[in-house]
C-alpha cells in the first residue's frame, strides 16, 4: 500500500492513459452517433471513436432570430384572447394571424417587425396594461419554431440535421434558433426555412365591378393528408392532398359560389389578366396558375367531392412541388426567421482539416521536444518531460471520445493552448528539482512542493482567464475554453505532478 | 551537440531607468499606435466580419486572383490567397450574404468554406468578447493581488500582463491582423502564458532564500527556458499552418509570438526593475 501511497499520481496517470486509449480506439465504445447534444457529430468513423463538429466534418450552421415583438404581464383568459389579438392586429395594421395571444404565461406576441413602443401603446389604448413590451417571441413559439423546422428537414430527407435554441447574454436579441445540417451547402438549407412556408391556393376570379379578384380558399392547415409529389396525365408535377371534410364542404360551395363551376369558368385562365383560375400560392407569392378542370368542376358540382375530397397541388418543376409538400407536411412557421449568421465547409474541404491539424500539432511537439533537449541534453529529464505533455493530450482526446464531443478547430486550438501551459510547468518542476544534486526524497519533496505552488498559481489564473469564455456564448471559443481549463486542471491535478514523481525516481536512483 | 543555454545576462550592472525604459517606451509607442487606429478609424483594432458583420469565403479555383474577384456580382473588399497551394482564396465581402458567382463568369470556382454574419449579431459578439476579455484580465488581477498580498509585486504583473496584450494588439494593427473569434483567444491565452514567468519571477524574489539577484538568476533560468520554448512551438505552428491554410492557427499563432516576445522583455526587463526598487527601497519606506 506505502507503494500505492507514494506513487499514486503516476498510477493514476498509467490508468487515465489506457482508459483513454480503450475510449480512443477499441471499436463500440464512446458516445459516437449517440442522442443529446451529440447528434449534430459525424458518427464516429475512421480509425478512432472521436466525434467531429461541423468545422471538421462539413456542413451548414445558421443561426437565425426569429422577428416578433412579446409584451408580457397581460391579462389574457380564455375569454379576452381573441378580442385581444383582434384589437392588436386592428391598431398596428397586421394580419390577425399574426397576433398571439397566449392565456399560459399572460403575454401577447406580434410576428411582425413592429416596435415593441408601439405595441405597448396598442395594449394600453385597449385597456391591457403590459408589464414590459420587448423584441423576440416566446419560448413556447421558439420550441415551435424548432419542431417545425425538424420536420421540415425531415421532410427533405436531409439526415443528422440538429435544430436548437440558443440564448446568448448580449443584444436585445438574444436568443436564436440554431440549425445544423452536415454535408449540404447553405443555400439549400436556408431556401428551406427561408419564409414562413404557408401554402394557400387563392381562387383568382372576376369580381363584381369587373375587376379580377383574390380569394383564399384553401389553406395549408387545412389538410388531412399530404402524399408524396407525382406527376398528372399531362406531366405536370402534382401534390396530391386530402383536405378534412369541413374543408371539403366549404372548399366545394366557395367554388360553386365564384362562378368556377359554371361554364365560363371551366378550362378559362388567363393570369393574370383575366379568367378564372387556381393559384398556388408560398408566402404570398403566385408560384402557379391552373385552370379548372371539367371532371373536378363536375365532383364539385354534383356533390361527388365532399364525398372524398382530394385535391391536387400544381406546381412548375418536380423540385417546387416536393418544396411545397415539405412546407405542407411540416406547416407554416408562425414568424419569419432573420438569418444572423452562417457557416458553411464543404465535407472534403473539412475532411482535410484533420490530418493538417495533427501534422500541425505533431511538428509543434517536436518543436517543444527540440527545446526541451537542446536546453537539458539529458535525455531522463527531457524524454518524460515531453511525453507527459503528449499523455494530457492524449487523456484529452479519451475524454472527448467517452462524452462524444464533436471537435472543432476551435478544440484543438484548445489542445495546443494545453500543451503550452504543460511545457511551463514541467521546465518549472525540472530546474527546482535539478538546481543542486538531489539527495534524498525529503530534499526532493520539499523542492517540489515549492514548484507546485508556482504551478497551481499560474493554473489559477489560466483557468479564471478562460472562465469568462467558457460561460460567455461565443460560439467557437467557448470550447476552446473548455477544452483548455479541462486540461490544466488534468495536467494540475495528475500529469505534472506526476512527472515529478517520474524525474524523482529517475534522479535518486531509488534514494 | 549544441546546447540551448539561458543567455548569462547581469541585469544589475544596469541602472533601474535603464532597465524599465525600454519596456515603458515600447508600451507607450504601442499604446500612441492604438490611440491613433482608434482617432483615425473608430476602434482600436481592426475587427473581422465576426465582429463588424459580412461576408467570407474561401474559394477554390485554378483562375487567378484578378479573375476571382472579378467573378462575384459583388465586389469583395478584399482578396488573398490562403495557404501555399496556389489556388485558395479568402475573399471578403461588405455583404450580410454570401454573393453569387455571375451568371457571365467563365471561371469555375468552387466555394468551399463560407461565412456571412449580419452587423447585428457582429456587434453583440463583439460586445460579448469584449467583456470576455475584460472579466479575463480583471479575475486575473483579483487573483494575483489575492495571492502576493502586496501591491508592487502584484501590480508588476499585472502592468506585464497589460502590456502583453497591448503590444501584440498594436502590432496587429501595423501588420493588417485583423481581430476575429481565434486571435481573441489567443490574447486571452496570452494572459495565461504571461502570468507564469512573472509568478515564477515573484515567487523567487519574495517567497524564496537568497540575494535578490540570484533569485532573479534562478528565475530567469527557468522562465526563459519556458517561454522560449513556448516561442518556438508557436513559431513552427504559425509556419506549418500557414502552409497548410489554416487560418484559425495562424492568426492564434502569430500573436502569441508576439505576445510571448514582448512577454520576455516585460517580466525580465520592467517586472524585475519594479521589485528591484520594492526590494531596496519600497520596503523600507
Amino acid at each position: 500500500m506505502s507503494w500505492f501511497r507514494e506513487n499514486w499520481r503516476v498510477a493514476t496517470l498509467v490508468v487515465l492513459l489506457l482508459g483513454s486509449s480503450v475510449a480512443l480506439f477499441a471499436p463500440g465504445v464512446g458516445a459516437g452517433g449517440g442522442g443529446g447534444s451529440g447528434q449534430q457529430a459525424e458518427a464516429a468513423s475512421g480509425p478512432t471513436n472521436l466525434n467531429y463538429g461541423l468545422e471538421l466534418s462539413g456542413g451548414v450552421r445558421l443561426r437565425a432570430t426569429v422577428t416578433g415583438v412579446t409584451a408580457d404581464g397581460v391579462d389574457v383568459t380564455q375569454d379576452n384572447e381573441a378580442a385581444i389579438a383582434e384589437e392588436v392586429a386592428a391598431a398596428l395594421d397586421v394580419d390577425r394571424g399574426d397576433v398571439r395571444a397566449r392565456v399560459a404565461g399572460d403575454t401577447v406576441e406580434v410576428y411582425q417587425d413592429v416596435a415593441p413602443s408601439d405595441l405597448e401603446a396598442a395594449l394600453t389604448d385597449a385597456g391591457y396594461e403590459p408589464d414590459s413590451v420587448s423584441v423576440g417571441v416566446t419560448s413556447a413559439t421558439r420550441d415551435n419554431i424548432v419542431s417545425i423546422i425538424e420536420s421540415k428537414v425531415d421532410a427533405t430527407g436531409l439526415g443528422g440535421a440538429d435544430v436548437y435554441d440558443i440564448q446568448t447574454q448580449g443584444g436585445d436579441r438574444s436568443h436564436y434558433v440554431v440549425v445544423e445540417v452536415p454535408g449540404q451547402n447553405a443555400t439549400q438549407v436556408q431556401d428551406l426555412i427561408r419564409g414562413r412556408g404557408e401554402v394557400e391556393l387563392w381562387a383568382f376570379h372576376p369580381g363584381e365591378n369587373g375587376t379580377q379578384t383574390n380569394t383564399t380558399v384553401l389553406r395549408g392547415e387545412e389538410l388531412v393528408e399530404v402524399d408524396q409529389p407525382t406527376r398528372n396525365q399531362d406531366g405536370q408535377p402534382i401534390v396530391p392532398v386530402q383536405l378534412s371534410d369541413a374543408a371539403g364542404e366549404r372548399f366545394a360551395s366557395d367554388m360553386r359560389q365564384l362562378g368556377f363551376t359554371s361554364q365560363q369558368g371551366i378550362g378559362n385562365c388567363a393570369f393574370p389578366n383575366s379568367g378564372y383560375c387556381l393559384l398556388t400560392v408560398l408566402d404570398g407569392d403566385v408560384v402557379y396558375d391552373a385552370s379548372m378542370g371539367p371532371t373536378l368542376a363536375d365532383d364539385l358540382q354534383s356533390g361527388t367531392f365532399t364525398n372524398n375530397p382530394t385535391f391536387t397541388i400544381t406546381a412548375n418543376s418536380m423540385e417546387e412541388a416536393r418544396n411545397l409538400q415539405v412546407n405542407l407536411q411540416a406547416g407554416a412557421l408562425p414568424a419569419e426567421l432573420v438569418f444572423q449568421d452562417s457557416y458553411y465547409v464543404s465535407p472534403s474541404f473539412a475532411d482535410r482539416y484533420k490530418p493538417l491539424t495533427l501534422v500541425t500539432g505533431i511538428a509543434a511537439a517536436l518543436a517543444v521536444a527540440g527545446m526541451v533537449f537542446l536546453r537539458y541534453g539529458e535525455p531522463k529529464v527531457a524524454v518524460p518531460m515531453v511525453l507527459t505533455a503528449l499523455s494530457e493530450v492524449v487523456i484529452l482526446l479519451g475524454f472527448a471520445a467517452v462524452s462524444g464531443l464533436a471537435l472543432d478547430l476551435s478544440h484543438l486550438a484548445g489542445f495546443i493552448a494545453v500543451i503550452g501551459t504543460g511545457v511551463d510547468d514541467l521546465v518549472i518542476i525540472a530546474d527546482e528539482v535539478m538546481t543542486e544534486e538531489v539527495s534524498s526524497s525529503r530534499v526532493f519533496q520539499s523542492r517540489f512542493r515549492k514548484a507546485l505552488w508556482v504551478i497551481g498559481a499560474a493554473a489559477a489564473t489560466t483557468i479564471l482567464a478562460m472562465s469568462p469564455l467558457a460561460v460567455l456564448s461565443l460560439g467557437d471559443l467557448r470550447g476552446f475554453a473548455l477544452v483548455t481549463i479541462l486540461g490544466v486542471l488534468i495536467g494540475v491535478i495528475v500529469t505534472r505532478p506526476a512527472y515529478g514523481d517520474v524525474l524523482r525516481r529517475l534522479l535518486t536512483d531509488n534514494r | 551537440m549544441p546546447r540551448f543555454e539561458v543567455p548569462d545576462v547581469d541585469l544589475s550592472q544596469y541602472s533601474m531607468r535603464q532597465l524599465a525604459a525600454p519596456p515603458l517606451a515600447v508600451l507607450v509607442v504601442a499604446l500612441a499606435i492604438i490611440g491613433g487606429w482608434a482617432a483615425t478609424t473608430g476602434s482600436p483594432v481592426t475587427p473581422g466580419i465576426e465582429f463588424t458583420g459580412g461576408s467570407e469565403l474561401i474559394a477554390e479555383s485554378d483562375a487567378s486572383q484578378s479573375e476571382v474577384r472579378q467573378a462575384f456580382e459583388t465586389d469583395p473588399v478584399s482578396i488573398r490567397q490562403v495557404g501555399t497551394g496556389g489556388d485558395q482564396y479568402l475573399v471578403t465581402f461588405q455583404t450580410e450574404a454570401v454573393p453569387d458567382i455571375r451568371d457571365d463568369s467563365d471561371v469555375t470556382i468552387d466555394v468551399v468554406q463560407s461565412q456571412s454574419v449580419t452587423a447585428t449579431f457582429g456587434s453583440s459578439t463583439q460586445e460579448l468578447a469584449l467583456y470576455g476579455v475584460a472579466g479575463a484580465f480583471l479575475g486575473m488581477s483579483v487573483l494575483v493581488f489575492a495571492l502576493f498580498r502586496t501591491f508592487v509585486p502584484s501590480i508588476a504583473v499585472v502592468i506585464s500582463a497589460f502590456s502583453d496584450i497591448v503590444v501584440p494588439v498594436a502590432l496587429m494593427n501595423v501588420l493588417g491582423i485583423k481581430l476575429s473569434l481565434g486571435t481573441v483567444a489567443a490574447l486571452l491565452m496570452l494572459i495565461g502564458y504571461s502570468v507564469d514567468s512573472d509568478i515564477l519571477l515573484n515567487n523567487h524574489v519574495l517567497r524564496r532564500s537568497g540575494s535578490f539577484w540570484e533569485s532573479v538568476e534562478r528565475a530567469m533560468n527557468t522562465g526563459v527556458t519556458m517561454t522560449v520554448t513556448s516561442i518556438a512551438a508557436m513559431a513552427v505552428m504559425t509556419v506549418v499552418s500557414y502552409i497548410f491554410g489554416i487560418q484559425l492557427m495562424t492568426a492564434i499563432g502569430v500573436v502569441l509570438v508576439m505576445g510571448l516576445t514582448t512577454d520576455l522583455m516585460n517580466t525580465y526587463m520592467l517586472n524585475v526593475s519594479l521589485l528591484r526598487w520594492y526590494k531596496f527601497e519600497g520596503v523600507n519606506r
